[in-house]
Order: structure tokens, then sequence, then C-alpha cells
């Protein structure tokens, strides 16, 4: 018996999860394909995609347009044509859960139960990739991330949490009221020195909320920009600008996001 | 192919429903007691014969040692999980139990699902007489916090009742489907669904689109150990508290304990309606312990696990991002919430009335019902879309778990992670699947370990890809694909906690001789047995009506009496029950006239010589 070890991950390889870059250990990232999104197609180009029933082009829809059959998924289905949208980052989310409810109606196992083995399992792959889509989509940092992720731009080295210069006093002072608070419990309680520490946490708490705001609303601009880029048929190297700009601004928003928890965990414990 | 019911398997009651197709509503089957519910409750005999429900209930005075309740709480869980519930809970846990639980009923052994499955064949044989016709598919459900081993739990269950599942579906789901048919109501509804052993809430949007009325979960929390048994556990330990004050120890006295459990139950009840009761309980000493209960006093008792129930609650509304002033809604589901305290915490934090219209203990069942009808193709104009209640993941360098599938996704819902190995020459990695919210592994639920074969060769170099899926009634599939050659790759999933398919398959075998007589051979033979008396009863009517009042009788009617019964016997030839069931019917016609002369010529012969004043 050879040598078993722990997994190493490759997230490349699956759907980007919102919470990734809280896993540094799963950051070894080799499969990178990049997808040629630049161009921003909004369906895949699977023109050649046959129907596995009736051997007509599907074009990689839900459906055989000729015998109404549940298609597998073609590989490299992306969550946006799922829905037949364009990867644009503004999304109607009234559109988007009615697309969901519609979809799930023709989608869901239920519909299946007496159908081929093969049909019950493609409604559970199709089904499942439909509610893997609109959680993603639905929420707009995830989509970002999302879309990032499609153009091969959250790879290793793109993707860590970066803590913002102007938060560094902060994060210094927090350790250390972290620090004394912790010392204060272990020598039995001081009330008056928890209740002081207690109100410099707090008021860090509030500052980093606010910068998670600020981080937020940037995202969203810089998202806007980006449909824009994608209107006006910008080039390449803008667009990657964009990219690159939205990939840094999802660094420091999860590095923010973490100590606004830490700090919340801590202020519970109180 | 026979039918298929909804199933609420319940940790005091267990219930069995329909979708009746005729007025497009679901029903609970009564059992022959009279009531739908059937008690949880399994008993052995001294000589291995098993019975389930309220004859296994009564057994639980008389032969508690051989007498199980609550046995759900076991579901899926280890012998280490359990060590709390034992201090409780009479269980003998068997010592030779190791990743599953067996517990000791007399002299045999059994596994939680073995037991439970036991209640369902109850149920089963309930809706088979009440159809007359078999039952071979369930919808089961099951507490929306269940994790995946007490699902797959409660699955197998299933599966040795000789049940297809089809589904099992979340007790508050389910509790909103009834009532969603029932009232046609939309918007955000809370289902605040409080039971014997388990509690849950879940928070659903109840959606109208072209194609029907979609209940879209949003968000599930509970405690899958704490129900109206608490409370009554709560009861028995101030209760004996005070008969050890008097000087009787109850340990030596299961009977009496079991007793005593019974008399604090009704108080239990009592104290729902009344704002006070009283305990008279005979001691084995001879003493009685006599005991009134206010209210007030019972409310104190209590108040810490009604207070349990609201962490769960506002968690679900966290996740769901709404505040409690936007559920336009409260559903309340389950026995405990008849709890005069439950209902005021209950509205005093959602600042509104809950709903209580349709009956606490039936409409899990008659969800259930409703879901089998969906998945029948009986009812199309619904659709339920449920949620996972717990974050799945796996775990990484260091301990860390890393969520693959996080808390409340929509199911059917799944992740893929692509693995490689990390050394040279390496064959195998190791992979841990865990469901829980916390950040180590080892604070998280194990579900599974497997390992992925790989062939030696540089590290980096294997690609293989693991699908996790977490199917439609919320347990987990997973299936592995090897990039480099292009081809499913075969994984070993062994659970944690539970049977493994073999082990289900070894008790299907062996429980065959203790199983009940299969359906249509026992409908057989109660109507041969029917034929048998009608044909007998027959020919005694023909033979004493040729002495009593020979040449009455009329041809086409001798004629028609003479065909029934050779049609009866030839029936009787074959095997098939209902056909023997319809001549029966038939002959049965055919003697009417005949059994109606002879009870009038009784009559007048006991009338006889009698004035009409005189009768």
């Amino acid at each position: 018996m050879g040598e078993v070890r722990r997994p190493f991950f490759l997230p490349g390889g699956g759907a980007p999860l919102p919470n990734h870059e809280e896993f540094p250990s799963r950051l070894f990232d080799l499969a990178g394909q990049d997808h040629p999104i630049m161009s921003a197609p909004s369906t895949t180009a699977a023109t050649s995609i046959t129907c596995g029933n009736c051997s007509a082009a599907t074009g990689g829809a839900h459906f055989c347009p000729a015998c109404g059959k549940i298609q597998p998924l073609p590989p490299g289905t992306d969550y946006f044509a799922f829905f037949g949208l364009q990867r644009k980052l503004a999304l109607d989310l009234p559109e988007l859960e009615r697309r969901f409810h519609s979809l799930s109606w023709r989608l869901h196992p239920d519909n299946f139960m007496r159908a081929s083995e093969l049909e019950r399992q493609l409604s559970l792959d199709r089904s499942s990739q439909l509610n893997d889509a609109y959680r993603t989509l639905r929420d707009p940092v995830a989509r970002v991330e999302y879309m990032l992720g499609l153009a091969g731009m959250r790879k290793e080295g793109q993707k860590k949490q970066q803590a913002p210069p102007e938060l560094l006093e902060e994060v210094f002072e927090l350790n250390e009221s972290l620090d004394r608070l912790r010392e204060a419990r272990e020598s039995g309680e001081n009330a008056a020195e928890t209740a002081g520490l207690r109100g410099k946490l707090e008021a860090a708490q509030q500052k980093f909320e606010s910068s998670l705001a600020d981080a937020d609303q940037e995202l969203t601009q810089v998202s806007a920009q980006w449909d824009r880029a994608l209107d006006s048929g910008t080039d390449d190297a803008t667009k990657k600008k964009l990219m690159e700009r939205m990939n840094s601004i999802l660094n420091r928003r999860s590095y923010i996001r973490n100590l606004v928890e830490s700090t919340q965990k801590v202020l519970a414990g109180t | 192919m026979g039918r298929t019911v909804g199933i609420d398997l319940g940790t005091t009651y267990s219930l069995i429903a329909y979708q009746d197709k005729l007025e497009g509503a679901p029903k609970c089957i009564p059992g022959p007691y009279g009531t739908p519910l059937c008690p949880s409750v399994v008993s052995v005999d001294a000589d291995g014969a098993i019975v389930a429900g309220e004859a296994a209930r009564r057994r639980l005075l008389t032969q508690p040692e051989r007498t199980i309740y609550s046995v759900k709480r076991l579901m899926g869980r280890g012998p280490a999980d359990v060590q709390e519930e034992l201090k409780i809970f009479p269980f003998r846990i068997d010592p030779g139990s190791t990743n599953v639980i067996r517990v000791r009923l007399g002299d045999r052994v059994f596994t939680p699902p073995e037991i439970s499955a036991f209640i369902l064949r109850e149920l089963k044989s309930w809706a088979e007489d009440y159809f007359q016709d078999s039952v071979d598919r369930a919808v089961i459900t099951v507490p929306a916090y269940f994790n995946d081993a007490q699902r797959q739990a409660t699955r197998d269950a299933g599966r040795l009742a000789g049940l297809e599942v089809l589904r099992l579906v979340n007790e508050p789901t389910a509790a909103a489907l009834a009532y969603g048919l029932h009232e046609q109501k939309r918007g955000r509804v809370a289902v605040y669904d409080f039971g014997g052993g388990t509690f849950d809430i879940s928070i659903l949007k109840l959606v109208s689109t072209t194609d029907g009325d979609i209940y879209q979960v949003l968000s599930t929390n509970g405690d899958t150990h704490l129900g109206g048994d608490d409370i009554d556990n709560t009861l028995q330990s101030v209760a004996r508290g005070e008969i050890s004050a008097q000087g009787v120890d109850l340990a030596t006295h299961p009977e009496t304990v079991q007793e005593l459990r019974k008399a604090l139950i009704a108080a239990k009840h009592e104290l729902s309606e009344a704002g006070k009761t009283t305990v008279k309980f005979a001691l084995p000493n001879g003493a009685v312990y006599f005991r009134e209960i206010t209210r007030a006093e019972y409310d104190g008792w209590i108040r810490p696990i009604v207070e349990r129930t609201m962490a769960p609650v506002r968690q679900a509304l966290a996740d769901a991002k709404l505040a409690s002033a936007e559920i336009e809604e409260v559903v309340l589901v389950g026995g405990s919430t008849r709890v005069p305290l439950v209902r005021r915490t209950v509205t005093e934090f959602f600042g509104r009335r809950p709903h209580a219209e349709l009956n606490p203990d039936e409409v899990v069942a008659l969800g259930a019902a409703v879901q089998a009808g969906i998945l029948e193709g009986g009812v199309k104009d619904m659709l339920l879309l449920d949620v996972t209640p717990l974050s799945l993941g796996i775990e990484t360098m260091g301990g860390v778990v890393a969520k693959i599938i996080p808390r409340n996704s929509t199911i059917p819902a799944s992740a893929q992670e692509l693995f490689t190995t990390g050394v040279e020459n390496q064959t195998g990695i190791d992979i841990h699947v865990l469901q829980g919210e916390r950040e180590l592994a080892k604070d998280c639920r194990s579900l599974a370990r497997f390992q992925l074969k790989v062939p030696p060769g540089p590290p980096g170099l294997a690609r293989i890809e693991v699908k996790f899926l977490i199917d439609a009634s919320g347990i987990l599939q997973v299936s592995a694909r090897d990039l480099r050659a292009g081809k499913q790759h075969s994984i070993e999933v062994l659970p944690s906690y539970g049977l493994d398919d073999a082990e289900v398959e070894r008790i299907l075998e062996e429980s065959i001789e203790y199983a009940e007589q299969d359906f249509s051979e026992r409908q057989l033979i109660e109507a041969r047995n029917e034929a048998e008396i009608m044909l007998h009863a027959t020919e005694k009517a023909l033979a004493r009506e040729q002495v009593e009042a020979p040449g009455e009788l009329p041809a086409d009617e001798l004629r028609a009496l003479d065909g029934a019964v050779a049609a009866l016997r030839e029936a009787l030839a074959g095997a098939d029950y209902k056909r023997i069931r319809a001549f029966v019917d038939v002959l049965n016609q055919a003697t009417m006239p005949l059994a109606e002369r002879m009870m009038n010529r009784a009559l007048s012969t006991v009338f006889e010589g009698k004035r009409l004043d005189e009768v």
C-alpha cells in the first residue's frame, strides 16, 4: 500500500464558490484553463452538440428542440448561459428569479419520476446546476467572483486577502485590544477595563463595516463600467484592467469581511 | 403496481396518509383503534414476535425491557452521540455497537432503522387494509434539521419495511404544503414545528407562477434533540426528586417509572387546557405521590426548553435575510405547540397570531401525501423547492473544513472539486466529507470517508474531479471522474454512521422469516375463507328451504342461485382474491330474496297465535 495523503484542492475545475478565499490551503490551482470570454459570448459555442435521443442539433439547450428530451450538460456551460443571460454584472433580480422558477418547473426531479434512469440523472444534474447557478448569480459579490473565475482571473496569486493600507492602523489597534481583553479575562474579570475594551472593539467594528460598505459600492461601480465596456465593444486590454480592479477589490473585501466576522465573534463572547 | 402513501414517522406518533384523487385532498388513514395516530413504540414477545403501535405501547407498562419508544432519537447516530439520551431514556444499547447503534429488546438485538421499519410496516398494513390493495411506495417525512446519516437511516427503514422511498420531505415543508393547499396562502411564511423529539423552523416563500404554486424554502434551522420528550423528562425529574424525598427509590421499579411517565404526560396534556392539575400516583411501597401543579409553576419548569427553540428561529430569519415583522404568516405544527407557553412565546416573537387550524398532529402526514400525489403525477400545479439544512464540506490540511455547499442551498445542489497528488508515487487521496457549520473537522459531523485510488506518477499529474451532489431528499451522492483518462472513476463511499447497502440487504433477507405474510397472499386466504362460509351458508339455507317450504322457491331464483354458486366455485379454484370477493358479492345478492322469505317465516312462527296488540 502506497502513501496516502490529504487532498490537494484544485478549485479551478469546479464553479468558484463565494468563500474560496477563506481557505488558503485550497488555492493550489493547476487547472487554470483560460476561458475565452473576453468578448463575452452569451451562449456556449455548442452548435455541434446533438441530442442523445434523436440526434437533432440542440445548441446546448436544456431540452431537445426536436424530441423534447432533457439533455446532458455540455462541458463548459456557464451559469449566465444556463439562464440565457449575457455575462453582465448588473442583473435584474426579479427577472432572474422568474427564470429560476420557470426552469425549476421544467428541470426538477419531480417531473422525471417515471422517466428512464438516464433522464432522471440528467434532471438531477441540470436542476442542481440550476440551483447552484441561481445561488451564485443572485449574490452580487459571488457573481463578480464567478465571472472573474470564468475569465481565469481568480487563480493562485490573484486571489488572496489583501489588507487595505488605510485600515492597517485599526488592525494593529484591534490586535492590541484583543490581547488586552484576553489578559483581562484570564486575570479575572476587570469590569471597567473589559467595558473600555468592548467600547474600542465596537468602534473598530463600525469602522470595518463602513469599509466593507465602501468596498461593495466600489465593486458596484466597477461592475457597471464592465457592463458598459461590454456594450461599447471596448478593447481587451481595458477589459483586463477592469477585471484586475475587480479582483483587487474582492481581495480587499475578503480581508475586511474576515475582520468584521472575527470582531463580531469576540464581541459576542464578551 | 401498488399505492403510494405519505408517512410521518414521528418520535412519539406516526401517521400514514394518501392523496384522495376524487376530492383532490390528502387524508389520514385510521388504524384499527379508529385513530390515525400510531404510537411509535415497538415491542418484542418472549417468543420473538414483534408488535408495533398501540399494542406495543400497552406493553410499555407490563414489559418495559422488551419495549422501545422514541427510537427516532437514535436514528443515524453512533453510540458516542447518545450518551446524554441514555441518562434519560431507557434505551438498552448493545455493548457490541460500533458505528451503528444496536438496541437490545428482550433477547434480540436491532438497529434503529429496523425498529423504525416495524412501525412503518404497521402503518403499511393499515393502509393496505384500508385500500384492500398493496402499498409499495412512500414519501416519508424527516425533521428539516436531520443530517445526512439520519436521512439515510430513515430511507433504510423504509426499504426494510418493503417500501420504495420516493422522497424524504422535511416536516415543516410538508406542513406548509398541507396549509398552502388548505388556505391558498401566499407570501412569506414561518413554520414552527415542535414535535415529540425534534424542533424545526423553516422560512418559506409561497409564489404563484403561471405554471402553478412554488413553495420555496428560504432557510431552515432546528434542533434534532429537542421536543415534548424533554418536557416529559423535566416533569419526571421533578416528580422523581420529590418521590425520592418521600423515601422511595424508583430505580428498581422500571414498570412504575413507565406508569409515572404516563401519569405525567396526562398532567402535561391537562395543563395545556386548564390552569392547574393534580397528579395522584400510587407508589410501590403503598404510599401515594400527591401533587398539584399550577400552570405558572409548569411554565417556570419548561421555560428553558421553550427558550431553546428561539435561537434556531433567529438564525433562520437571519439566513433568510428577513426581520420577524416581515413574516406574513406563522404556522404551528407538532403536538408540543399545544403548550400555551409555546404559543405565547411564538405570538410575542412574531407579533402575530399563529395559524393552528389544521390538526398539528396530522398536518405533516397530510403534506407528505400531497408530495406523494405530486410524484405520482396526480398533483401537477405544486412544486416544492427545499434546502439543505447544514453546510457540506471536506477536510483539508490542518483539520480545517472547506465548505463546498453552504447551508440553505436549494436542493438538488452540487459542487465539483478537482484533486491531485502531492508527493511522488502517491497511490491514494483520502477524502473526508463532513456536515456542519464549525470550522474544524473534529467539530463537524463526519458523513463518509473514501479514498481515490491514483496510478503512481509524479506529484500533481493525477486529475480527479469529484462531484458532490445533494439530491432532492437531502442525501449526498458522490461520483468521481478521472479527467486525464476521461472516464468515470469508481469510488466506494463508506458511511461513517449507519448501515451500508450490504448490511441492509442482509437484514432484509434475515427479516423474511419474521416478516408478515405477503399482502395479496393474506387477502387471498381471507377471501377464500369468506367464500367457503358463504357457500356453506347457501347450501344450508337451500336444504332448509326444501324441508320447511318445499316447492316454493321460484325457478328463476333457483337458476340465479345455482349460477352464482357455480361462478364462485370457479373463482375459488383460481388465486385472484378480487375475483373471489366479487362473486361472493354476487352470491350474496342472489340469496337476498331467499333470506328475506326465511326471515319472514321465522317471524310469523314466533308471532303465531298472538294478537296484534301483544306483539
